[in-house]
């Protein structure tokens, strides 16, 4: 009663006004990731004021498809408890045959690449759901297996063409609207439309939440994993080959060493956007602001003139850094 | 609970030589794999010596430390990602500060890098302790952060060392030779004392104890978040002691080497070599010959006329195999239980 009738002074309204603030950040953490998005970009711009144009954002963008690709097929299986650690092999395995198969036409291309990775995709699925490998174990075997085959084949039955074909060029490289909107950017927005409805709204991607959860229970409850890994992996398999074709056809020519780089980044954007890699929590949506982080920081990086050896270091301290926030804040919840 | 399962008094029964193949079974395994790989060697190639038994070991023992620095950290319950650069940080560290001095000097070297790696990765497990981040993610940074730092160290590949350094690891004061006993005496006596520590000391039991359930180790008295840490400072240490065998075997540093590939090794090695990824479970002992065999698949898939990719390719599949073959096991036991 009392407390009522005192007035607040300045110092106790703005402490309340501050915890109410905090408040409304620990329910909305992907508010926390929006500020850093915009202050990295603010930094950048800062820096190299040219950055702040059409071009300079859209460089950023382009940095961030395979990241956000990549890491849509990381989010999905983080959720079961898995990850998939052949997603750039399988990717850089895509891009490849479609690079070699770009003189039979464009569709056979994109096929045949995206075939690799629904390949790949099952066979991990087969051996971490019914085989009960390792998630770890199974895709890293399975990436070793990839960059042995396609060391083999890139000499024997694919040897030939490393270039890729002009529409997967466009599709990977060009843009719309005089300059301003990549295609590869508009690729990406589909995919993540896709998966974020599966994930929100579909009996699909609630099995994958229940799965991370508890798999006893998920199981009691009637959702046969086995089925459940099966898709899943097969899902990210062909998500990584998009994203191979994409960077394939940004680069224009394919060797195999394409994706490596992009493999840990993948794993770091999804876990940045606030997917546990234990299973069960996370969206997509986080998972895409941690690529835009990511994309936007190697601008930044880039117009530092920053070394390998300080862009490496930054990005580790970067990947700790947000990570341990994040953990801080959902913690708080 | 007061009926014992038939099961259980089978186990108390049993003779004391089963129980111990029971326990031991698959460290035994590994290692007769390993036999059995090397007389088939033997028999493959014109002429098996000293110079390919000295091969074999020199060029398996950066492997077979890190996959012991992994073990370590997963059986506390842990992953590290960073002991690949840890390794790469620690190889050209060596390469850059050692060259040109004498074989003392190198020596006093080769230990202050052993300890400040110890106490760097030791302050990884702290970050995971306190940040409750997992430790696969801050361990993905620290990858990132320690291959950093190692461009930074040496920019291109470089440095050297004292020739008696490298006769501590190779057996020949040119890397080259055909005395496999320096190499064989420093693995035996590193993973020796790790085996002991972790087999019959209060603290190196700990690790298994707080590997396997958290809350039962903490209720148990023993501090989880300590044992964590020091189970990275070990780690870092056995990383940094790989790296130096590698600039050994080198006589240079390449800071360019990529270190999530050994990190990736190591992982394998150590699921070969029967330590369980969810902790509490495995010993330094087995992991030995699994990092050996990993290592000596290649040499044995190329006097077989398989050629690299291939024999990458075996190796995988080879990998997948064990693995589903022990799944299975596994899961025939349980039903049977």
């Amino acid at each position: 009663m009392s407390t009522d009738l005192i007035p607040l002074s300045e110092e106790e309204a703005a402490v309340s006004g501050r915890q109410k603030a905090a408040r409304y950040l620990v329910n909305h953490p992907h508010l926390v990731l929006i500020g850093v998005l915009v202050l990295l970009i603010i930094l950048t711009g800062l820096i190299e004021p040219n950055y702040l144009s059409i071009n300079g954002l859209r460089n950023s963008a382009l940095f961030a498809v395979p990241i956000g690709i990549l890491a849509a097929g990381q989010t999905i299986l983080m959720l079961t408890g898995g990850i998939d650690l052949s997603a750039a092999m399988i990717a850089t395995g895509a891009a490849y045959i479609a690079a070699n198969q770009s003189p039979q036409g464009a569709v056979i291309a994109i096929l045949g690449g995206l075939l690799v990775g629904f390949l790949a995709g099952a066979a991990n699925g087969i051996g971490v759901g019914i085989f009960q490998v390792n998630p770890l174990i199974m895709t890293l075997a399975m990436s070793g297996i990839l960059l042995g085959l396609f060391t083999s084949w890139a000499q024997t039955i694919f040897s030939g063409s490393t270039r890729m074909g002009d529409f997967i060029r466009t599709l990977g490289g060009g843009s719309f609207f005089g300059r301003a909107i990549p295609w590869a950017v508009v690729v990406w927005a589909v995919l993540s439309v896709f998966v974020v409805y599966m994930l929100r709204r579909s009996g699909f991607g609630r099995n994958l939440y229940a799965l991370g959860d508890n798999p006893a229970v998920a199981r009691l409850s009637g959702t046969r994993a086995w089925q459940v890994l099966i898709i899943v992996y097969t899902m990210a398999g062909v998500f990584a080959a998009i994203a191979g074709l994409l960077l394939g056809g940004r680069v224009g020519a394919v060797d195999l060493q394409l994706a490596g780089v992009f493999l840990l980044p993948s794993v770091a954007a999804a876990v940045i956007g606030g997917t546990s890699i234990f299973g069960g929590i996370g969206t997509y949506t986080g998972t895409i602001l941690g690529a835009l982080i990511l994309g936007v920081l190697q601008s930044l990086l880039t117009f530092l003139g920053a070394g390998q050896a300080v862009q490496q270091m930054l990005y580790g301290s970067i990947v700790i850094g947000l990570s341990w926030l994040y953990t801080r804040i959902s913690a708080a919840q | 609970m007061t009926s014992t399962s038939p099961d259980a008094l089978v186990a108390g029964t049993q003779a004391p030589w089963r129980r111990w193949l029971r326990r031991h079974g698959w460290t035994l395994g590994v290692w007769l794999l390993l036999f059995l790989l090397i007389a088939y060697y033997a028999t493959l190639i014109p002429r098996f010596g000293a110079f390919q038994v000295a091969s074999i070991v020199n060029n398996a023992t950066p492997l077979v430390f890190l996959a012991v620095a992994q073990a370590v950290i997963v059986i506390a319950g842990g992953i590290d990602l960073g002991v690949g650069g840890m390794l790469v940080l620690s190889s050209v560290t060596a390469a850059r500060l050692m060259e040109g001095q004498p074989f003392g000097v190198t020596i006093v070297l080769a230990v202050l890098i052993l300890l400040a790696a110890a106490v760097i990765n030791s302050g990884v497990g702290w970050i995971i302790t306190r940040s409750n981040v997992p430790d696969i993610v801050i361990t993905l940074g620290s990858l990132y952060v320690f291959q950093g730092l190692a461009l930074a160290v040496l920019p291109n590949p470089g440095g050297g060392t004292s020739e008696g350094f490298r006769w501590l690891f190779t057996g020949s004061d040119t890397g080259i030779g055909t005395n496999p006993w320096p190499a064989a005496v420093m693995m035996t006596v590193a993973v020796a004392a790790v085996a002991w520590w972790m087999g019959k000391t209060r603290s190196g039991l700990s690790l298994y104890a707080a590997g396997s359930d958290r809350t039962a180790a903490f209720l148990s008295g023993i501090n989880a978040d300590r044992v964590k840490i020091m189970a990275y400072a070990v780690g870092g240490a056995f990383a940094a002691l790989a790296g130096l065998a590698n600039t050994a075997i080198a006589g240079r540093g390449n800071a360019t080497t990529v270190g999530g590939n050994l990190t990736l090794n190591s992982v394998a090695a150590i699921v070969l070599g029967g330590v369980a990824l969810t902790g509490g479970i495995g010993s330094a002992i087995a992991v030995v010959p699994a990092g050996i065999i990993l290592f000596f698949l290649n040499p044995i898939l190329t006097a077989m006329g398989v050629d690299p990719s291939s024999a990458q390719v075996i190796q995988g599949v080879l990998i997948v195999f064990v693995m589903a073959a022990t799944g299975i096991i596994e899961w025939r036991r349980r039903r049977q239980a």
